[in-house]
């Protein structure tokens, strides 16, 4: 009897460590998601639960650095039994890149919509991409039946390390006349990502207008591109004004 | 970037889409062998093995490749004759020479073998003003390409 009891007691030890250690390992995918704008906490507000991340600069580069970091190109496998090439950089038009998987549910959603073969609606100058790991790290099958026939889908671990891609759904979203990366993140939907690129597009039309009115404006005072008025420090400005 | 898969290995220029393909097969006893498809501008899925369905979307100053294999039985035909593989030339390029005939557009095709893989290439190309960039980039592309035993 008290060899059954002592048995008995280990078992329950060894189960309340397991327990424990999967209560812990659930808090820390949830901690995950919540930072990559994906939480799944049902008492949050509904606006803070539907936010996704930003498509924002990259924040790990340094002052002045340049727009977002630079785009790279996407060369894997495809599903095809097929060898990829495709340029981000150093083409006319920029790319969306969608780094998904087979695995993740929150990425169900996005091949659901891109396999539905409904208007994405993004504008004309952008090339969608799905990048997912390489095939090994994936599900071939899986894949097979998730990736649209009319969508490039790579297979690129490499791609997802280049980027520096923290986990699935993700976006970046390249240009390929600068090669440089103009926004990037993640959503929990199609529509929110869409409008956070359509915001990115229209921030960068504004920036391009606002530039445009101001050469206009230098030009009509006739102010050309090197004159000297142009390189004066604050404190030059500041010493003219003086009394 | 280098680009390698079934027995074929070439570097993609920098702006090219490349794809190295073999086509599935709908029966067991069917083979089917190599395509290289390159192209300068953003390639459809869904594309014929002779730029069917992609030539329609090109530029005057686009350019399409297409390199295809051919099965064991055309070796030692005469069409397949010329060992090595080719280069192009802007006088090798003709409306006449393209699978569909579409304005302003110029084509060539060239049969080899090459290590007893007989292949054929189609390059398409966008204009004739635009010919001498397009045959200097093709044979760049040509000149790394790898066609192993």
């Amino acid at each position: 009897m008290a060899v059954l009891v002592a048995v008995e007691t280990v078992v329950i030890v060894l189960l309340t460590v397991l327990v424990a250690g999967l209560l812990r390992s659930h808090a820390e995918i949830l901690r995950r998601l919540h930072e990559l704008g994906a939480g799944l906490d049902p008492d949050a507000p509904a606006g803070e639960r539907e936010r996704p991340v930003a498509l924002r600069p990259r924040g790990d580069l340094a002052p002045g650095a340049g727009a977002s970091g630079p785009a790279h190109d996407v060369v894997g496998v495809g599903l095809r039994d097929d060898a990829v090439h495709i340029p981000v950089v150093g083409v006319r038009h920029r790319t969306l890149l969608a780094f998904l998987s087979s695995g993740c549910l929150t990425c169900r959603g996005f091949w659901d919509t891109f396999a539905s073969g409904a208007d994405l609606g993004l504008p004309d100058d952008i090339r969608l991409v799905v990048v997912t790991k390489d095939l090994a790290e994936e599900s071939p099958s899986a894949l097979a039946e998730l990736a649209p026939a009319d969508l490039p889908v790579a297979c690129s671990s490499a791609t997802w390390a280049a980027y520096g891609v923290p986990g699935s759904p993700y976006f970046v979203l390249a240009d390929g006349a600068t090669g440089q990366v103009q926004g990037e993140g993640t959503g929990v939907s199609w529509e929110q990502v869409r409008g956070l690129v359509l915001q990115a597009t229209g921030d960068a039309a504004v920036d391009l207008r606002n530039e445009a009115r101001i050469d206009r404006e230098l030009l009509a005072s006739g102010i050309r591109p090197g004159d000297p008025s142009l390189y004066r420090t604050a404190e030059q400005i500041e010493a003219e004004h003086r009394p | 970037m280098r680009l390698s898969a079934h027995g074929l290995s070439l570097a993609v220029r920098a702006g090219w889409e490349g794809r190295v393909l073999r086509r599935a097969t709908s029966d067991e006893r069917e083979r089917t062998y190599a395509v290289v498809h390159l192209a300068t501008f953003p390639m459809p899925e869904q594309r014929g093995d002779f730029g069917q369905g992609v030539t329609e979307l090109m530029r005057s100053s686009d350019a399409f490749v297409t390199l295809f294999e051919y099965g064991p039985e055309s070796l030692g035909t005469p069409l397949f004759a010329h060992q090595g593989i080719p280069r192009v030339r802007a006088d090798m390029f003709s409306p006449t020479r393209l699978q569909r005939m579409l304005p302003g557009q110029l084509g060539c095709q060239l049969f080899f073998t090459e290590n007893d893989r007989p292949f054929c290439l189609y390059v398409v190309a966008g204009s004739r003003a635009h010919l001498p960039r397009i045959v200097r980039e093709v044979n760049l592309v040509l000149d790394g390409l790898e066609i192993l035993i």
